[in-house]
């Protein structure tokens, strides 16, 4: 029975933490529950060190956890009472019921009231009031018996769903309902009839439901912390990855980073695999002998060690004129957050003229160097400019392993966007890739030369939105591993 | 069942006693994953920065268990032949050669290719049997009687495709040799893999291992640490050493000095038998504790300060 309460709360425990970006695993959690079986709950700190052990895998995990654990498991004494309780009780309502026999003689015995208050003086004279009066509600208020008030409070958050709150602004709606599970309604009625004709005791009632509701607003706060804040924290995060990047104010920039450098990690995870540094034109001596068996022992067929392959390159070409200049920033983001990965990026900004910018991401913080890019760069667009001076700086650089990747709209104010320097782009790149912000079907309208582009591109794709970025940023990096 | 071979490893106080009388001071954070690897029968992946007694702690546990201690030393280019076996050529070769010879007495009186062919098959093929089989250290952790401490040291310096071989010996327990079969283990060992964290490693290895993040200890810990392990030395230049030394590590130093290095200099100070820190002695033995000529300097520079932080 203990082990399995424990191992629910545990189970609640592993749901708080994944809705916190710890991923954990069916498996990880049959070890924690085994884990903590082993440990016992009654020792908090083995307990935390050991769940620590299972569910966290990385130093960034372990804080996350560690956060965890202290809001979930709380301090010991001010959650030991909702910790303690066993779900029968729960279906009981002291509001609505008779109280049960160890519940009120333990309340009698704390009842003998020294003072005698302007409420009960006003329940000599009313008989509703009286009933009221001996609801143990009331008197577990009135007496300050935390226990009961809490067992209480758990039981009617219960019933009134109190766990499945989600968003912030429910709060007020879900401490309403708790009240009224709580049998708060009665009060209420209660006070709203003494206000007329007993000042005194209506404060002192108004002051007992103050205090309800405070208790009552604190658990719905918890059970957010708990269970919402989570998933308040993805649904932004999610609605953030789907806006458009030119529409991302600058008070969403800090989200915003955090949420590329995440998605960089994961990015990086799954493609950070290092490159193997083979040992070129070696001899592979057992491989040979154990080809030589079928030849008996003469070593007929040689077998060598690999070769080394030749290191991918990234190109990032920027338009940072003013309609493209947000999305230039995200893609740069996102292409120095996975330097780890993708071994060298080498980027250009351009609006009529292009120049190169590589060292001014190496030597200062990504969001200056945007700024110092924008500023140095920014102006009218001119592809042809851009073009020719780009294959002046670095086309004789692109070799077959380098994958060119441009970002811009494609308007070129009707000029010649001299389409043949791109077409000589194409034939010495790996790949090359188009990134448009504007959506599909505006391509082609007014001056936008993209359906020409199109052709002379590996890939041409849309791209204004987060998600997608990381999509193109998790292709790129599949590709250059191969 | 596998319990009562580490039954050392049975409760979280003991080992902390255990390990303690074997000169390593750990936390409890420590000694409870050793208590869950030895339960739950997990590899313990223990990251932290460098010299902090990562690969201590496998030493001390193969010593407090009273089990021999398989290292596998990581680097790049480490491959399965060098981890996991490697078939012994040349007996093989040799073998071809005594079967040519043998041939004539096998096949002796045997009518046609048929018969030929049936008695060569019923001599058995030995040609990959264990018997040609160099075990390497994973395989030779596998065929312990009694239990042992597999130690895989710096497993972020292999490369990712070792990884991946690993899974299979971390989860299960087992090597899978193609020509052989599949060999499980003979005793299940306890398993450290130690990572200086110079790289992710990947999530399916992470998932396998329970994890322990072992960082610079705190200064009461150090001290016992210290005490432990230099039990010869003043207990008042104990305290005044590692209080140094965590003053040392607040500074903007290309590498902090470590666990090992606080123990280092301690020996080195009572080999000079110093009683007291002064900036002239600090001055002489500050190599010991510092690798890089310019977290000398840098120290150097600030020594009143330190000294003054340290007798405060």
């Amino acid at each position: 029975m203990a082990v399995t309460t424990g191992s629910q709360q545990l189970l609640e425990f592993i749901k708080f933490l994944r809705g916190r970006d710890v991923p954990i695993s069916p498996a990880d959690s049959m070890d924690a529950v085994h884990a903590a079986s082993l440990l016992g709950y009654a020792d908090r700190g083995a307990l935390r060190d050991g769940l620590a052990a299972v569910l966290a895998k990385s130093a960034f995990e372990e804080s996350r956890y560690h956060e965890a654990f202290e809001i979930f498991f709380g301090l010991p004494e001010s959650r030991s009472p909702e910790n303690q309780i066993p779900p029968q009780e729960g279906s009981e309502d002291p509001a609505d019921q008779p109280p049960s026999d160890d519940q009120s003689s333990a309340n009698q015995q704390q009842s003998p009231q020294q003072q005698s208050s302007a409420l009960e003086q006003a329940a000599n004279a009313s008989e509703a009031l009286t009933q009221l009066m001996a609801s143990p509600l009331l008197r577990a208020l009135q007496n300050g018996d935390e226990a009961s008030l809490a067992v209480a409070i758990e039981a009617a958050a219960r019933d009134a769903g109190v766990e499945g709150i989600r968003l912030f602004t429910q709060r007020g709606q879900f401490t309403r309902r708790l009240l009224d599970a709580l049998g708060e309604t009665v009060l209420r009625d209660a006070a709203i009839d003494l206000e007329s004709h007993n000042r005194a005791a209506f404060e002192e009632l108004q002051a007992l439901r103050e205090q309800l509701r405070l208790r009552a607003r604190d658990r719905v706060e918890r059970a957010y912390l708990i269970h919402a804040s989570g998933d308040t924290e993805e649904f932004l995060d999610n609605t953030l990855s789907e806006v458009k990047l030119a529409n991302i104010s600058p008070h969403q920039m800090i989200r915003m980073r955090k949420l590329i450098e995440r998605m960089a990690r994961k990015l990086a995870t799954r493609h950070g695999r290092r490159r193997k540094r083979h040992r070129r034109g070696q001899l592979h001596v057992p491989a040979t002998l154990r080809a030589s068996i079928a030849t008996d022992g003469i070593p007929f067929t040689t077998r060598w060690k690999a070769v080394t392959k030749r290191r991918p390159e990234v190109m990032a070409i920027c338009d940072v004129s003013g309609s493209v200049a947000a999305y230039a920033k995200f893609l740069l983001m996102f292409l120095y957050a996975v330097q780890d990965v993708l071994p060298r990026t080498r980027s250009f900004a351009f609006s009529s003229t292009l120049g190169e910018v590589t060292d001014w991401f190496e030597e200062l913080p990504v969001e200056e160097a945007v700024t110092l890019v924008n500023r140095t760069y920014g102006g009218a667009t001119d592809y042809a400019r851009a073009f020719q001076d780009f294959a002046d700086l670095a086309l004789s650089d692109i070799h077959s392993a380098t994958t060119v990747i441009i970002l811009g709209d494609a308007r070129n104010n009707n000029s010649d966007p001299r389409l043949d320097l791109l077409a000589e782009i194409k034939s010495r790149c790996k790949r090359l890739i188009w990134l448009n912000p504007e959506p599909r079907v505006a391509w082609g309208s007014g001056d936008s030369a993209m359906l020409p582009v199109i052709h002379h591109c590996h890939l041409a794709t849309e791209c204004n939105n987060l998600r997608q970025l990381e999509r193109i940023v998790d292709k790129l990096l599949a590709d250059s591993r191969r | 069942m596998e319990n009562s071979l580490y039954k050392e490893l049975d409760n979280i106080d003991g080992i902390t006693a255990d390990f303690e009388r074997a000169g390593y001071i750990c936390t409890t954070r420590i000694a409870t994953v050793v208590y869950l690897a030895a339960q739950l029968n997990k590899p313990i992946l223990v990251e932290g920065p460098p010299g902090v007694g990562k690969t201590e702690l496998a030493k001390t546990c193969a010593h407090v268990i009273d089990k021999p201690l398989v290292r596998l030393q990581c680097y790049e280019g480490l491959d399965e032949a060098k981890a996991l076996y490697e078939w012994k050529y040349g007996k093989q070769l040799l073998y071809t050669q005594i079967l040519k010879e043998q041939l004539g007495d096998i096949l002796d009186g045997a009518k046609g290719l048929k018969e030929s062919i049936q008695r060569l098959h019923s001599t058995g093929d030995v040609f990959y049997a264990k018997e040609f089989l160099e075990p390497r250290p994973l395989l030779r952790a596998m065929e312990q009687e009694h239990g042992a401490v597999l130690l895989i040291d710096e497993i972020d310096k292999a490369d990712f495709e070792f990884e991946s071989l690993l899974l299979e010996v971390l989860s299960d327990f087992q090597v899978s040799i193609p020509e052989i079969g599949t060999v499980q283990a003979r005793s299940k060992p306890i398993v450290f893999l130690t990572s200086n964290d110079t790289r992710d490693l990947s999530d399916a290895l992470k998932r396998r291992c329970l994890h322990l993040h072992i960082p610079f200890p705190s200064i009461e810990l150090e001290a016992r640490i210290v005490a432990a392990r230099v039990p010869e030395l003043d207990a008042s230049l104990t305290d005044q050493l590692v209080r140094f030394v965590h003053a040392v590590r607040e500074l903007d130093l290309k590498k902090a000095p470590a666990i090992s290095e606080t123990i280092d200099w301690a020996k080195s100070l009572l080999l000079l038998h110093a009683d007291q820190l002064d900036s002239r002695l600090v001055h002489d033995t500050l190599n010991v504790l510092l690798k890089y000529e310019e977290d000398i300097i840098e120290a150097e520079d600030q020594l009143t300060k330190l000294l003054k932080q340290t007798s405060g």
